[in-house]
């Protein structure tokens, strides 16, 4: 039982990194970025392609990847997302969710034309190793790794939120936009380097994946699913309730896969999605 | 320090204002007043930025401002009391005074000037890790014109001051706000529905009704004059 809660654990760190650009673009900019899986996706390939053409250890790539994304995520806000910015809350959802739709599409086909739909993964020398610290309880490396780097995203993105002059113009603009636009916050420009922290920290996450798991082209949208039973889970926009709540998914479809077995993982979480909706909505 | 000519400004497709054009003075405070819906609050809005006149021009210290964004005009010396305060409800008293040192500027003297609001407002500083929505209206209003004062504007702008307050609260607040405009020579503009208040401390009045100029003067003159007693300040003679 101990072993299936650390896997749980590793799983649900996984879950947090997935889920936290997501949640902080909801929570801040009133955008239901759809395309969040695809940037995850996109950061799984980037880290596959710096280890296989340059031997570039992934853990080591991060930061580049993560320069990628950044990039990546300012050019599409600028030319997409950020046109939806006037728009009321109700319809910015809506329309955010269209275009991330759209966009997933074409990223993901771009994807399979480039780089066609195999499966692949990066496998460094210390994949699959494992301590054995207990008698029956194994840590794999690569786990601990993992769980090493969600802590400190959560840590340094808590500090930027509360400690910094950014992060306190990011609340400050989600809770009243105008109010930051007068206090002389370049609201624009805020939301643009936002979105595009949002899609890095998806691409530290994407690397996590391809290590860990496995990335092709359509995988995004598998990822995107357990963001949002994540975010539902959590609410929107409080980074350590993300974390807390990747955690508990990652833990529950580990011990459930015990109980009723792995072909209905998939289901326990989305049973858990319907059932904290339907206690919402009452 | 505050020149408006002849500004048309609309909401989507409806005009509120019709070639207004007003001035504000250094060191002075200057009143807009007029009733609910005459456009006051557009035109502090407009001020700031927020809304971009069709015609005419906005100055600020003879810069023309009216094509900048919010945050440039910010920059240049102009900062609001929003109606309705519009302060950051989760956010403490001292982050959301903080915010007001945003500009590059301002953030270099924002030890020193939460030192001075906290002169000003001795209640904040008791407040200071407080949330700010769980404040009263009152003190939310103490926080919104301090987080203004942080910048340190050439020129205040506060919209409907009295808004939801009690009487004795505003007369301590619109002193305050006499006290800042002596002390600081700073020039204020205020816009408010309480027209006698405002006269009171005031130096020179506009009167605005459907979205024009109907009339202007000093304070103390427009207190006396009939016209503004029968229109405003509902006083009729009987």
């Amino acid at each position: 039982m101990a072993q299936i809660v650390v896997y749980g654990i590793i799983t649900g760190a996984f879950y947090g990194l997935a889920a936290v650009g997501l949640s902080l673009v909801f929570g801040v900019m009133r955008h239901m970025n759809i395309a969040h899986g695809s940037f995850l996706m996109i950061g799984g390939f980037a880290a596959y392609w710096l280890f296989h053409l340059l031997k570039l250890d992934p853990f080591v790539s991060i930061p580049l990847v993560m320069v990628i994304l950044f990039a990546i995520g300012a050019a599409l806000y600028k030319g997409l997302f950020s046109h939806l910015d006037k728009l009321p809350e109700g319809l910015k959802i809506n329309n955010s969710m269209l275009v991330g739709f759209g966009l997933t599409w074409v990223i993901d086909n771009l994807a399979i034309m480039f780089w066609t739909s195999d499966v692949r993964a990066v496998t460094p020398s210390y994949t699959g190793k494992v301590w054995h610290v207990l008698p029956g309880l194994r840590l794999p490396v690569v786990g601990l790794v993992i769980i090493g780097i969600a802590s400190l995203v959560i840590f340094s993105l808590y500090l930027t939120l509360t400690r910094t002059y950014f992060g306190k113009s990011v609340r400050a603009t989600a809770q009243d936009r105008d109010a930051g636009n007068l206090m002389g916050i370049n609201v624009e420009r805020t939301y643009l380097i936002f979105f595009a922290l949002s899609a890095a920290l998806a691409g530290i996450a994407g690397v996590v994946a391809a290590v860990n798991y496995s990335v092709y082209p359509t995988v995004g949208f598998e990822w995107l699913l357990k963001a949002i039973i994540i975010l539902v889970l959590a609410g929107f926009g409080k980074i350590g309730q993300v974390f807390a709540a990747g955690l508990l998914l990652g833990i529950i479809e580990g011990v459930s896969v015990y109980f009723v077995g792995a072909t209905y993982r998939e289901v326990v979480g989305l049973v858990i999605f319907i059932l904290v909706l339907l206690r919402r909505s009452t | 320090m505050l020149e408006i000519e002849q500004i048309d400004v609309y909401r989507g497709d409806i005009q509120i204002l019709w070639s207004v054009s007003l001035a504000a003075e250094d060191g002075k405070i200057t009143a807009l007043l007029g009733s609910n819906a005459a456009g006051k609050t557009t035109l502090l809005m407009t001020i700031s930025g927020l809304i971009k006149p069709l015609r005419g021009r906005i100055r600020l210290e003879g810069h023309q401002i009216d094509k900048q964004p919010v945050h440039k005009i910010v920059e240049l010396g102009v900062s609001m009391v929003p109606e309705g305060r519009r302060l950051f409800p989760e956010m403490s008293v001292f982050e959301n005074l903080e915010l007001g040192a945003f500009t590059r500027k301002a953030r270099e003297t924002k030890d020193q000037m939460i030192e001075e609001v906290f002169g000003i407002f001795p209640i904040l500083k008791t407040r200071k890790v407080q949330m700010a929505g769980t404040l009263s209206g009152g003190e939310q209003q103490m926080v919104a014109i301090a987080r203004a004062l942080m910048s340190q504007p050439k020129l205040l702008l506060i919209d409907e001051l009295s808004l939801g307050l009690a009487p004795l609260i505003m007369q301590h607040i619109s002193e305050t706000i006499k006290q800042i405009n002596i002390t600081k020579g700073l020039a204020i503009f205020i816009v408010e529905q309480n027209v006698f208040m405002t006269l009171e401390m005031a130096d020179y009045g506009y009167i605005l009704e459907n979205g024009r100029i109907v009339g202007e003067g000093e304070a103390k003159k427009l207190l006396q004059s009939e016209e503004v007693k029968n229109a405003y300040l509902g006083i009729e003679e009987v």
